[in-house]
């Protein structure tokens, strides 16, 4: 099973390497199961292991979820449809405009593709914190009201270089002969790059859509800036429920959480399997 | 179809994108502008004030613990995700290796306060391993291991992990099976491979790895809040309290300027050192280090 990198000849380096890989695991994994075990929990608080195993945080959830909405104005509902429509903008808006700009700089080519491709990963290294206070202090000294695109305009900046790499990587296989091929048939170019050019892109476009998901849906430090009563999301109400203590309704919205985020993981390392790199 | 038509088509497709970025190139002029506006509440007018007011010793404690937590953790990110990225990339199972990559996502992606239940449920007051330790009558008061820097550190660790996997897993793409027998053919042990062999080749996406880790942890600002308390006062959080409680929002501004020198500085040192490799052998000529059991 293993190969050459990693022997298995035993002796004190394959103990050192297999000690740190179980290490690294566990540090990675640990938090994550603790979570998922405790929301099975039957007791009153966060004891952990749980003597007892329910569904009762479930239901607990599930009854803030259906309840009243108006009661109060950070409602669990609220947030989470407003969490999954800015999520879902977010898609549309990211892919919407990276698909031309991939085929752009993949046909365009020479010194201007450089630059932009070093302009469009430049949201992956700026820190978060700073962001989060630029646009606060812009959207707050220049009073706008921008409703739900508070939080859309900075999660598209903070997805487009995912979206964009992946967009890049599926016009780069595709050949330029294809679409000339439907142009000396008689297609307009509009019509090559709509029928032939973005159904073949499809793979990166479809790990695109869903790095801007996952990224939109758990982004917390910039909607922390960003937030008000009237639009906030499911990280930020969870924020403001365990912010003294800990609630166990939240760990079982956790679990929810953590499902879809595996599941999402899981489908772009099949699309993308082997032919580009997740970074 | 001629040239001019078809940049302007170029120009066209790009605009878009271009639009969409716009906010993002605006907010980074703006928070530069604001570190040197006059006023600290508005923008007005020029004045390095705001800079000269960050020579406090609150701010300098700051920039420190920040960029020593920051280089700890890449220190122990690295010592674990090498071995890792070694592990999965000798794994021939798709199912072992698809669960492996998964295991070391998870963290980064899934929102950190999710991951800060676990390590509340795990290791604070009333937590796991303090319940353990004091009924077995070890401790008689609780070990505080969150909401002080170990805790941060942690935190840090523990969302970096993937940030350096992945550099290093596609480092380990030019070490052939070749390299490897030749140089235990000629006697090296395992840790002398190890050192001499993998290591060096592996150069490369240590030094990217290594520079993405500390820019990332330098900047953290969702582990220190959730896991630090208010006591370990890392940057982000400090540039945060500037601007809730202190309405000091050009002391904010220059407080991030700091912080963008600090995390670019870092980042284009390591590009530096990168390309200055890159103009040596590439790794598929490399055979002579091999049998000299020389090396970087």
């Amino acid at each position: 099973m293993f190969s050459s990198l990693f022997s298995m000849r035993g002796g004190s380096y394959s103990v050192v390497i297999f000690f740190l890989t179980t290490l690294g695991l566990l540090i990675s994994a640990l938090p994550v199961a603790v979570v998922t075990l405790m929301s099975f929990s039957a007791a009153e608080t966060a004891a952990f292991p749980p003597a007892e195993f329910s569904f009762r945080w479930y239901e607990a959830l599930w009854s803030q979820l259906s309840a009243d909405e108006s009661s109060s104005a950070h409602s669990l509902g609220d947030a989470l449809f407003t969490s999954l429509l800015v999520a879902a903008i977010v898609m549309l808006v990211s892919t919407f405009v990276c698909v031309p700009l991939a085929y752009a700089l993949v046909r365009g080519g020479g010194r201007v593709r450089a630059g932009m491709e070093l302009l469009f990963t430049l949201p992956l290294v700026f820190p978060l914190v700073i962001l989060g206070i630029a646009f606060l202090l812009i959207a707050e000294s220049l009073a706008l009201d921008l409703g739900i695109w508070r939080l859309v305009i900075p999660h598209v900046a903070l997805v487009l270089p995912f979206v964009l790499r992946n967009c890049m990587s599926a016009m780069n296989g595709i050949d330029i002969e294809i679409e000339e091929a439907a142009i000396s048939l008689g297609a307009s170019w509009m019509r090559a790059f709509l029928d032939v050019v973005v159904p073949l892109m499809k793979p990166g476009i479809l790990a695109g859509l869903i790095f801007a998901l996952i990224i939109s849906f758990n982004e917390f430090t910039i909607t922390f800036f960003m937030y008000t009563i009237d639009v906030s999301t499911l990280p930020i109400w969870m924020y403001s429920r365990t912010v003294s203590s800990l609630d166990p309704a939240v760990l079982s919205l956790s679990v929810g959480i953590i499902l879809v985020d595996v599941i999402m993981i899981l489908i772009i390392d099949k699309i993308i399997a082997g032919r580009a790199s997740l970074f | 179809m001629n040239a001019h038509r078809s940049s302007l088509r170029s120009f066209a497709l790009s605009l878009p994108a271009i639009i969409a970025i716009a906010p993002f190139l605006g907010a980074c002029f703006y928070i530069f502008r604001f570190s040197v506006s006059g006023e600290s509440g508005v923008i007005s007018g020029y004045s390095l004030q705001a800079y000269f007011d960050l020579a406090e010793p609150f701010f300098l404690r700051s920039v420190w613990v920040t960029v020593k937590l920051a280089a700890l953790s890449t220190l122990v990110v690295l010592i674990l995700s090498v071995p890792i990225a070694l592990v999965i990339a000798s794994v021939r199972t798709a199912l072992v290796r698809r669960l492996l990559t998964v295991t070391i996502l998870l963290p980064m992606i899934l929102n950190l306060l999710i991951q800060s239940y676990g390590w509340i449920i795990l290791l604070g007051p009333s937590g796991v391993l303090n319940t353990t330790l004091r009924e077995t009558g070890l401790i008689s008061r609780p070990i505080l291991l969150l909401f002080n820097e170990t805790g941060v550190l942690l935190g840090l660790i523990q969302t970096a992990i993937p940030l350096a996997v992945f550099p290093i897993l596609s480092a380990t793409r030019v070490i052939s099976r070749e390299y490897l027998e030749a140089a235990s053919s000629l006697g090296a042990g395992n840790w002398r491979v190890f050192y001499d062999v993998i290591l060096p080749l592996l150069k490369p996406g240590l030094v990217s790895a290594a520079s993405i880790v500390f820019a990332y942890n330098a900047s953290a600002f969702a582990v220190p809040l959730l896991l630090g308390g208010r006591r370990v006062q890392m940057l982000g959080v400090a540039i945060r309290d500037m601007i809730s409680p202190l309405f000091n929002w050009s002391g904010a501004a220059a407080a991030g300027m700091v912080l963008i020198v600090i995390t670019t500085g870092v980042l284009l040192l390591a590009a530096a050192l990168i390309n200055r490799s890159a103009r040596t052998p590439k790794p598929s000529e490399v055979s002579e280090p091999l049998q000299s059991g020389g090396g970087a």
